[in-house]
C-alpha cells in the first residue's frame, strides 16, 4: 500500500531524510517515531506530495506520487500538525469544501459530513467559525475532513497533540477501526505509550535514516533485550543522554 | 487575557516608571535586532538589496530637505514674510499630535489585542506597571525616531543658517517630550477600550478605525477647506487656499504652545525660554507618565482588560448559506469561488480592500459630479465621450484588481496545504482564482461603466460597446493580475496588507499603465483613421478595442502561465 525507495530530501547542505527504505501494507497501523526534527514530518510531507523529494522514489496505494500526484492524492488523507485552516469558515463549511475539493458527490459529502460531525461530538458547533476553535477541535476537524472522501491511506502528524484524554482515546479507536476496513494509517507521534499500545509495526528514524523498522517484538530483539519498553528501545536506538541530562541539571543547580 | 491571575505589585510609583524604561529598552533592543536579523543578517539578497535601496532613498530624500529648506532661509532672508513663528510651530505641533493620537491607538491597541508576547513579559519578574510602561516607552522611542527621520536634515540646515548647534539638540529633546502625553492617555483608552472587542476581532477592529479615520479626513477635509468646497476641479475663483487656523494651538496652556514656544525660541536664539518653556514640558510629561504607569497597572489588576468572548454562530439563526454551486463551474472552482468569496466578505480588512475602492471613487468623483457630468457630456455622441464614461469603472479597475487579483493566491496564507495535498492541478487553483476575482471585480467594474453611460449618453451602440469592452477588460487584467500575484505570492501573511508582494504591486501597476495607455493610443488612432479614410467609425473604434483587449488578453495567459509555473515549483515545509 506505501513503499519508499532510497527516499532523499536535502535543503543544500543539510540532508533531511536519506535512503529512506519503507514497506507498509494495507490494513496496518503504521508508528514513524524519532527525536524532534528526525525527519518525520519531511519524509510526511514528501508521501503526501507537499514536497519534492531530492532524489528516490514513493508509491501510494500503487500509484508514484511524483508521477502522478493527483491521481495518489485522491487516494490520500492527510493531516498535519497544528493544522492551519480557514479561520472565516464554519467547520461545516470547511468540510463541504473539502469535499468538493477531492470530488466528493455532493449529497454523500454532505450526509458523511452530519456523520463526521456528529461523530467528532462537533455537530452543535459545525456552523461556528474555526476561529473560535480549541487546537483539539482544529485537530478534530482537520481528521474529518481527512476521511471525508474514503482515503486508502491515512497520514497523521502528531495527532494526538492538542487532544484531550477522551478525544485521543476516541482517535484511537477511530485508527483502529480503519485498519480494520482494511486501510492503512500512517502516523508520526512522540507519545510512545500510545505507538506501543495501537501500532502493529514502527520505525524509528534519526537524523533522517531509518535506524530500525517493525513490529515491536522484533524491535526488541533488534536491541537484544526482549521485554523492555518501547522508550527504553527508543532511547537506545535514537542515543537519549539520560546521565547528561542530569549532569547539566546538577550544573544549574550549583 | 490573564488579568485576575497577576499578583498585585507593591512597586512605588517611581520604581515603576523607572522600571517602565528599563522594560521599555529591553523591548527596543530586541526590535532592533529583530530588525537588523530580518534585514542586513538575513543572508538573503533581496532584503540586503531592498535595505541598502531603502537607506538610499532615504539620504537622497534627506539632501532634498536640505535643499529645500535652505532655498527656504534664503528666501525668508530676501523677502520679509508676516508669519509668528510661535503660532507656525505651535499649529505644527497640534497637526503632529493628531499623527500621534492615531499612532498611538494603533501601537496600544496592536500591543494588547495582537501581540503574543504580552502574556510572555507578564510572566517575567517585573511589575505589571513596569511593562506596560514598557510598551509605552518602546512607543515614544519609535515616535521620536520618526520625527528625527522626517526632520533631522532641516534642522541640520537651520543650525547653520542660524549658526546656533543647539537648534537640533532642543527639537530633539521636543521630539521625545512631546508625544509622551498623548501616548499616555491614548494607552490609557486602549485598556478601557479593550474590555470592549470581541476577541479574535483585534484586526478587524484596528481596520475599521484606520478606514473610519481615512474616511474622515476625506471627508473633514473636503468640508472644511475653502478652496475644496466645489463642485468641479477649479477653485473658487476668489478663494485661497489655507490651512484652517486654531488659535488655541499656541495658547499658553496647551502642550503644543509650550513646545512651539521653546522651538521658536532656539530658532531666534534665546536658549532661556526655549529652555524654561522644554523645562516645563519635562515636568508635565514625567508627571503624566508616572501617573499613567501607576494607573494602566491598577487598571490591568482591577481586570479591565478582559476580552469580550468570540459571538456565537447559532444554528437556529444560520445565516442563508451559499448553495456551493454556480452555473457552469464545476464543483471544484465553485467551491473556491464560494470559500473566497466568504473569506473576503467575512474578514473586515479584505472587505475593505473590496468596498474602498468603491468608497473612494464616491468621494473623489461623487463631490464633484453635476461638473464632470456637464463636461464629459458637451463632447456628444460617439467614443470619446463613452470612453471617458469609463473613466470612473477603469479607476475601479485598476484598484480591485490590484487590491484582489494580486492577494487571491496569497490568501490561503498557511492554509495553502489545503490544495497542495487535494487532487487537484495547480493551473486548476489558478483558474480557480481567476473566476474568484474576476466575477466580483468584473461586475462592479459593468455596474459602474453601465450607471456612467445612462448617465452620459452617448449613444445606445457607442455605450453598450463600451461596457462590453469594460468588461472584457475587467477579466483580463484581474487574470493578468491573479498569475502576478501568483508569482509573487506571499504565504507567510494574514495580514492582508503584506500579503502582496511589493514587486507585484510596482509590476501589476506598471503593466495596467501600459494596457491602459495602448487602449488610449488605439482609441486615438482609430479616430484619426476613421477621418482620414472614411472608413465608418464604428468599424475602426470596434477594430482598436479588439485589438486592445486581445493584447490584454495575451498578456495574462502569459501572466497565469508564469504563475502556474511558480506554484507548481511550491513546496509547502
Amino acid at each position: 500500500m506505501l513503499s519508499t525507495r532510497l527516499l532523499t530530501k536535502r535543503y543544500g547542505s543539510l540532508t533531511a531524510v536519506e535512503d529512506l527504505d519503507l514497506e507498509v501494507g494495507g490494513g496496518e497501523l503504521f508508528g514513524f517515531l524519532g527525536p524532534n526534527g528526525a525527519g518525520k514530518t519531511t519524509t510526511i510531507k514528501m508521501l503526501v506530495g507537499l514536497l519534492r523529494p531530492t532524489s528516490g522514489s514513493a508509491r501510494v496505494a500503487g500509484i508514484d506520487i511524483m508521477a502522478e500526484p493527483e491521481k495518489a492524492k485522491a487516494r490520500i488523507g492527510y493531516v498535519p500538525d497544528a493544522a492551519t485552516l480557514y479561520d472565516k469558515l464554519s467547520a461545516r463549511e470547511f468540510l463541504e469544501f473539502s469535499g468538493d475539493l477531492y470530488h466528493v458527490e455532493r449529497r454523500l459529502r454532505d450526509r458523511r459530513i452530519e456523520a463526521l460531525l456528529k461523530l467528532f461530538d462537533l455537530a452543535d458547533r459545525g456552523n461556528d467559525f474555526l476561529s473560535g476553535y480549541s487546537r483539539g477541535m482544529r485537530q478534530k476537524v482537520s481528521l474529518a475532513a481527512a476521511l471525508l472522501h474514503d482515503p486508502q491511506v491515512l497520514f497523521l502528524d502528531e495527532p494526538t497533540v492538542g487532544l484531550d484524554p477522551q478525544s485521543a482515546r476516541q482517535m484511537k479507536d477511530i485508527l483502529q477501526d480503519l485498519c480494520r476496513e482494511g486501510k492503512t494509517v500512517f502516523f508520526s507521534t512522540h507519545i510512545l505509550e500510545i505507538a506501543e499500545r495501537m501500532c502493529t509495526r514502527l520505525a524509528i528514524i534519526k537524523q533522517g535514516r531509518l535506524v530500525a523498522m517493525g513490529s515491536l517484538q522484533e524491535l526488541r530483539h533488534m536491541v537484544g533485550q526482549d521485554g523492555q519498553s518501547l522508550e527504553q528501545i527508543f532511547l537506545e536506538l535514537t542515543g537519549g543522554r539520560e546521565d547528561d541530562v542530569s549532569a547539566v541539571l546538577r550544573g544549574l543547580e550549583s | 487575557m490573564s488579568a485576575r491571575y497577576c499578583v498585585a505589585s507593591r512597586v512605588s510609583p517611581r520604581a515603576a516608571a523607572l522600571g517602565g524604561v528599563n522594560v521599555g529598552l529591553l523591548l527596543w533592543r530586541a526590535q532592533l535586532q529583530m530588525f537588523i536579523n530580518q534585514t542586513i543578517r538575513s543572508g538573503k539578497s533581496g532584503r540586503i538589496v531592498g535595505t541598502i535601496v531603502g537607506a538610499a532613498v532615504i539620504v537622497l530624500a534627506w539632501s532634498w530637505e536640505a535643499i529645500i529648506t535652505w532655498l527656504g532661509v534664503q528666501a525668508s532672508h530676501r523677502l520679509p514674510i508676516g508669519v509668528d513663528p510661535v503660532h507656525l510651530l505651535s499649529l505644527a505641533f497640534l497637526g503632529y499630535t493628531a499623527v500621534l493620537i492615531f499612532s498611538s491607538l494603533l501601537f496600544s491597541l496592536n500591543a494588547l489585542l495582537l501581540n503574543p508576547d504580552l502574556d510572555l513579559l507578564l510572566a517575567a519578574p517585573r511589575s505589571v506597571e513596569s511593562v506596560l510602561a514598557g510598551r509605552m516607552v518602546v512607543q515614544i522611542l519609535r515616535l521620536f525616531l520618526l520625527s528625527l527621520l522626517f526632520t533631522t536634515p532641516a534642522l541640520l540646515v537651520l543650525a547653520v543658517a542660524n549658526q546656533n548647534p543647539l537648534i537640533p539638540f532642543v527639537f530633539a529633546a521636543l521630539y521625545l517630550l512631546y508625544p509622551v502625553f498623548v501616548v499616555v492617555t491614548i494607552s490609557l483608552m486602549s485598556l478601557l477600550l479593550v474590555r470592549f472587542i470581541p476577541a479574535g476581532r483585534g484586526r478587524e477592529i484596528l481596520t475599521l478605525f484606520g478606514v473610519v479615520l481615512a474616511l474622515g479626513v476625506n471627508l473633514a477635509n473636503f468640508a472644511l477647506n475653502p478652496a475644496l468646497r466645489d463642485s468641479g476641479f477649479g477653485r473658487r475663483p476668489n478663494v485661497a487656499p489655507s490651512l484652517p487656523d486654531i488659535p488655541a494651538a499656541s495658547a499658553s496652556w496647551s502642550p503644543s504652545g509650550w513646545a512651539g514656544r521653546s522651538g521658536a525660541a532656539i530658532l531666534r536664539g534665546d536658549w532661556s525660554t526655549a529652555a524654561e518653556w522644554a523645562v516645563l514640558l519635562l515636568a508635565v510629561s514625567a508627571a503624566i507618565f508616572v501617573a499613567g504607569t501607576v494607573l494602566s497597572g491598577r487598571l490591568y489588576l482591577a481586570g479591565w482588560i478582559q476580552a469580550v468572548p468570540p459571538r456565537r454562530r447559532h444554528s437556529t439563526t444560520r445565516v442563508r448559506r451559499l448553495k456551493g454551486a454556480i452555473p457552469l463551474l464545476s464543483p471544484v472552482l465553485a467551491s473556491i469561488v464560494i470559500k473566497d468569496w466568504r473569506m473576503r466578505t467575512r474578514d473586515l480588512a479584505q472587505l475593505v480592500r473590496f468596498v474602498m475602492p468603491v468608497v473612494f471613487l464616491f468621494v473623489i468623483f461623487g463631490l464633484r459630479f453635476p461638473r464632470l457630468l456637464s463636461g464629459v457630456r458637451s463632447l456628444g455622441d460617439g467614443p470619446p465621450a463613452a470612453m471617458l464614461g469609463l473613466l470612473p469603472a477603469w479607476i475601479l479597475l485598476f484598484s480591485l484588481s490590484i487590491s484582489l487579483g494580486l492577494s487571491a493566491v496569497s490568501l490561503e496564507g498557511k492554509s495553502i496545504w489545503v490544495f497542495a495535498a487535494s487532487p487537484n492541478s495547480t493551473l486548476r487553483f489558478l483558474q480557480a482564482k481567476c473566476w474568484s476575482t474576476a466575477l466580483p471585480t468584473a461586475s462592479v467594474v459593468a455596474l459602474a461603466a453601465l450607471a456612467a453611460e445612462i448617465l452620459v449618453r452617448p449613444g445606445w451602440l457607442w455605450a453598450a460597446t463600451a461596457v462590453l469592452l469594460a468588461v472584457a477588460e475587467a477579466a483580463a487584467v484581474t487574470t493578468l493580475m491573479v498569475g502576478i500575484g501568483a508569482a509573487f505570492a506571499r504565504f507567510d501573511w494574514t495580514d492582508a496588507r503584506r500579503m502582496i508582494h511589493p514587486v507585484a504591486v510596482f509590476i501589476g501597476m506598471g503593466l495596467f499603465s501600459v494596457i491602459s495607455g495602448v487602449s488610449a493610443l488605439l482609441l486615438v488612432i482609430s479616430l484619426a483613421l476613421a477621418g482620414a479614410t472614411g472608413f465608418p467609425l464604428f468599424t475602426t473604434w470596434l477594430a482598436a478595442m479588439t485589438v486592445s483587449i486581445g493584447g490584454a488578453v495575451a498578456v495574462a495567459a502569459l501572466g497565469i502561465l508564469i504563475g502556474n509555473q511558480r506554484l507548481r515549483e511550491l513546496e509547502v515545509s
